[in-house]
């Protein structure tokens, strides 16, 4: 056990991110258990703790008898400066046991710019970097999350991926590096690695050769042995009432991202917007049913305390019993003092009765997603709203007492011109007349917040050439000149970024060396403006001799073998291609669960159906 | 509406939490609890708990007192109980009782902190070297201290808030100094300010960084008495 000197804690900000101790935290004596599971998230403590997957891990591995799950995250520079200065090896949070000391290490991967955190974890683990170098003795290391749907950027760091939800999988791959520590670890890690790979959903890296063309492209991955399977299909769980929720997380003292109850409803979207990656890897949709939403939210505000509650999903507002769960849980919810909120609201489908409902205790701003400034560009993206769907939802709740609005827009989409670019500025001139009109005066105060498209692996964009950041930084400016009222604030992104995040979310194998020259020369927390060095990964890419632009700013050819096609989602890539085409075209695409089915591959593929359960009780 | 008075502890588990977030624990495990608590009106209802005085990040105590608002007045063994139950390592409720809904806030009527502060003793240095420092500190007139906000620098003259000489006792390589420092209207200070001013400007012998601060006790204190907030 790692016991910090009371020195060290004192010196480094918010020492409460090391300490743990946490209500729900479950501490087990690491010898009375067979595995022992450090869940990473490589970023730092507010940010891992508000990860909803790794909540539901910790309590399914936890009801475990055999098995324990601890915590682990990045820590913070000044953290990491104390821990090298006085070898202190990195230690999760429950036990405060060496990281190394565990049996495996599962990391979460969110997002593209963690990637050099991962490196820095291990590292302070002590952990060697490469699987290809680790012995026996070092923890099995797995990925997982959305990021593992393309792993090859990092595929030489991790021993397997969980490809899909991990609920089910995570308990067999316990039992399976149990068995083999039972075993005596018969046949060292490489036979561990091919009983892993047997298990549905499993990636093992090593168990694949890769090859390439010869202008860099078609970097076919090949099983080099019978036990791997040339294509991986995800896991998905097909009934979500089947399932363990994070009924009992951990409440943190620190003030986290999402420091509250977070109520998954449903996963999936039907909605296909084309640039969005979950919409496409978490198909289809399943839904909760609302009595068991009622009976977990119940159990949370019990074992939790929080006084609010977010109904989770990739779209909220498509829960087909919305209505009546929001209803029921502020009616049954009211006395104890807890609000509920909605973080994700559509234009077409928001009510201002709804927001009106759920702000009865606590009052927040709206946010509102038109994505882009054109109705032409929104057709493109398929994001199926048009300009009087916002209008009229921004009308009725400056009319309900709202006067402060965010509207999200993304830029550096495909077929975008300045035009679109001048939307953005046009569409919130309008929301600001708008009040006007409501209100008989100004006085509302419009966000107006714009991030740069990154093209993501499994999605109709994917063959999409990435704007560069020149581009990007000039489109920026643009809007900058456009929206000069001191009731608009703008933000945008940091391009640089971006387009790092661009090249790994496509990335191939050769990746991998580019990531350790950049962590070696300093690099970590990239996705943090104040630690990302943008001449330190464009060395790292000099280098290793690779070009950024040919895996992020290149538009790919429709028959373009991508370093991700081993993996699948279930949505056929044909689809995916007619999707692009669809949106060069300007053409839209219904709401699988609405209009009719585009045969995207996913149902009938992973045997798994949408779960509607208004529908099914409206027969 | 009755108001319920509890003395708490802060731990040694929870020792780096802000005092924010330690009202925020507490107010947590009063919803956990299934207390009545009453809530504020408004935009934004917050439970109404108050404290007595705010304890900083790394300080751990033994005595700190919090009033809680009930809508009904719950058996205060039982709330006790239910709460301790429901609080996370490291702060537990000692005593429990109710006070007039009208008795003034805590914050106005507890006036003096007692505090034990154990340091290890710089190298090569010895308890005569503390004595020393100690000796000079309480002779001074007064001892300055710049307190640094992000904000503004404000100079504070420690030697007014502190009621009696600064004890120190030898502890093997470290030493306990206990201090008693005045809560007023206008302010108070820290015990850390009084050790990091002992450690800059009287050359006290102790690895500053390492010392644990504990409360020891809130006090209701006269020229004669010392009374605790709830008997």
């Amino acid at each position: 056990m790692i016991t910090l000197d009371p020195a060290i804690l004192s010196r480094v900000a918010k020492p409460g991110r090391y300490t743990g101790n946490e209500w729900n935290s479950i501490i087990k004596d690491p010898s009375q258990v067979g595995i022992t599971v450090a869940l990473a998230l490589p970023d730092v403590y507010e940010v891992g703790m508000s990860n909803l997957g790794l909540k539901i891990l910790y309590q399914i591995i936890n009801n475990r008898p055999d098995a324990a799950a601890e915590r682990v995250y990045a820590p913070w520079v000044d953290m990491e400066a104390e821990m090298r200065r006085y070898h202190i090896p990195l230690f999760t949070l429950e036990s405060k046991r060496p990281v190394q000391h565990c049996d495996i290490i599962g990391f979460s991967l969110q997002y593209e710019l963690s990637y050099s955190n991962v490196l820095n974890m291990l590292d302070l683990s002590g952990i060697p970097l490469l699987a290809a170098d680790r012995e026996d003795k070092f923890p099995l290391v797995i990925g997982g999350g959305p990021c593992a749907f393309n792993p090859e950027p990092v595929a030489a760091f991790f021993d397997c991926f969980v490809i899909g939800e991990g609920e089910e999988v995570m308990e067999e791959v316990i039992e399976t590096a149990a068995d083999w520590k039972k075993a005596g670890k018969a046949g060292g890690r490489t036979a561990l690695l091919k009983q892993l790979a047997g298990l549905k959903g499993i990636y093992v890296p090593s168990l694949y050769s890769v090859s390439y063309a010869a202008d860099g492209t078609a970097a076919k991955a090949a099983v080099n042995c019978p036990e791997a399977k040339p294509v991986i299909a995800k896991r998905v769980i097909r009934d979500l009432n089947q399932v363990e929720f994070a009924t009992r997380p951990v409440v943190p003292y620190l003030d986290i991202v999402h420091d509250r109850i977070m109520l998954e409803l449903f996963r999936g979207c039907t909605r296909g917007c084309r640039f969005c990656q979950a919409g496409v890897i978490y198909r289809p949709v399943r839904e909760r049913r609302p009595e068991i939403l009622l009976q977990l939210a119940q159990e949370l505000v019990d074992s939790t305390g929080y006084n609010e509650m977010s109904l989770t999903s990739l779209s909220s507002a498509d829960y087909s019993c919305l209505h009546q769960l929001v209803q029921a849980l502020i009616e049954r919810f009211k006395e104890q003092g807890v609000s509920v909120s909605l973080p994700s609201l559509r234009i077409d489908s928001f009510s201002v009765q709804l927001a009106q409902e759920v702000q009865q205790v606590r009052k927040s701003g709206l946010t509102f997603a038109p994505e882009a400034g054109t109705q032409r560009l929104r057709d493109v993206i398929n994001k199926g709203v048009t300009e009087e769907n916002l209008m009229t939802a921004v009308g009725a709740a400056f009319g309900a007492g709202w006067s402060a609005v965010k509207l999200y827009f993304m830029i550096g989409l495909p077929t975008e011109t300045d035009e679109d670019i001048e939307g953005i500025a046009a569409l919130a001139y309008r929301v600001l007349d708008l009040y006007k009109t409501v209100k008989g005066r100004r006085g509302a105060k419009v966000t107006v917040s714009v991030s740069s498209f990154v093209p993501k692996p499994h999605t109709p964009f994917q063959w999409f050439g990435q704007n560069s950041p020149a581009e990007l930084e000039r489109k920026q400016q643009l809007l900058k000149s456009r929206l000069r009222d001191r009731n608009i604030s703008f933000n945008w992104h940091d391009t640089r970024t971006s387009l790092l995040e661009g090249v790994f979310a496509r990335g191939d194998r050769s990746l991998s060396q580019v990531i350790l020259a950049a962590w070696q020369h300093g690099a970590k927390f990239d996705g943090w403006s104040e630690h990302f060095k943008s001449d330190v990964w464009l060395e790292a890419f000099r280098s290793a001799g690779l070009d950024p632009y040919f895996y992020a700013g290149r538009e790919r050819k429709p028959d373009e073998i991508f370093p991700w096609e081993h993996i699948t989602c279930g949505v056929d890539k044909t689809y995916l291609q007619e999707e692009y085409q669809r949106a060069l075209a300007g053409a839209a695409t219904g709401d699988c669960r609405r209009d009719d089915c585009r045969g995207c591959g996913v149902c009938p593929g992973l045997g798994v159906e949408v779960l509607d359960w208004g529908e099914q009780a409206n027969g | 509406m009755a108001k319920l008075r509890v003395k708490i502890t802060k731990g040694e588990e929870v020792r780096y939490i802000s005092h924010l977030d330690y009202a925020g624990a507490i107010e947590r495990a009063i919803r956990r609890a299934n207390l009545p608590a009453a809530y504020s009106a408004g935009f934004n209802p917050h439970m109404k708990l108050s404290f007595a005085s705010a304890l900083g990040l790394g300080v751990t105590s033994e005595g700190e007192y919090m009033d809680v608002e009930f809508t009904a007045a719950v058996d205060p063994v039982m709330a006790r109980n239910k709460l301790n139950d429901s609080l996370p390592p490291g702060i537990f409720v000692k005593q429990s009782g109710y006070v007039d809904d009208r008795s003034p806030a805590l914050m106005a009527v507890v006036n003096l902190a007692e505090y034990r502060i154990l340091a290890p003793l710089a190298a090569g240095t010895e308890f005569c070297d503390v004595q020393a420092s100690l000796r000079r500190f309480h002779s001074a007139d007064e001892v300055n201290y710049i307190r640094e906000s992000p904000k503004k620098k404000r100079e504070i003259d420690l030697k007014q808030f502190l009621v009696q000489d600064i004890a120190a006792a030898a502890a093997g390589e470290a030493v306990r100094l206990s201090m008693a420092i005045k809560i007023t209207p206008t302010g108070s200070v820290k015990a850390g300010e009084v050790l990091a001013a002992l450690v800059a400007q009287f050359d006290l012998p102790v690895v500053q960084d390492s010392a644990l601060i504990h409360r020891v006790g809130l006090y209701i204190a006269n020229e004669t008495v010392r009374s605790l907030p709830l008997p």
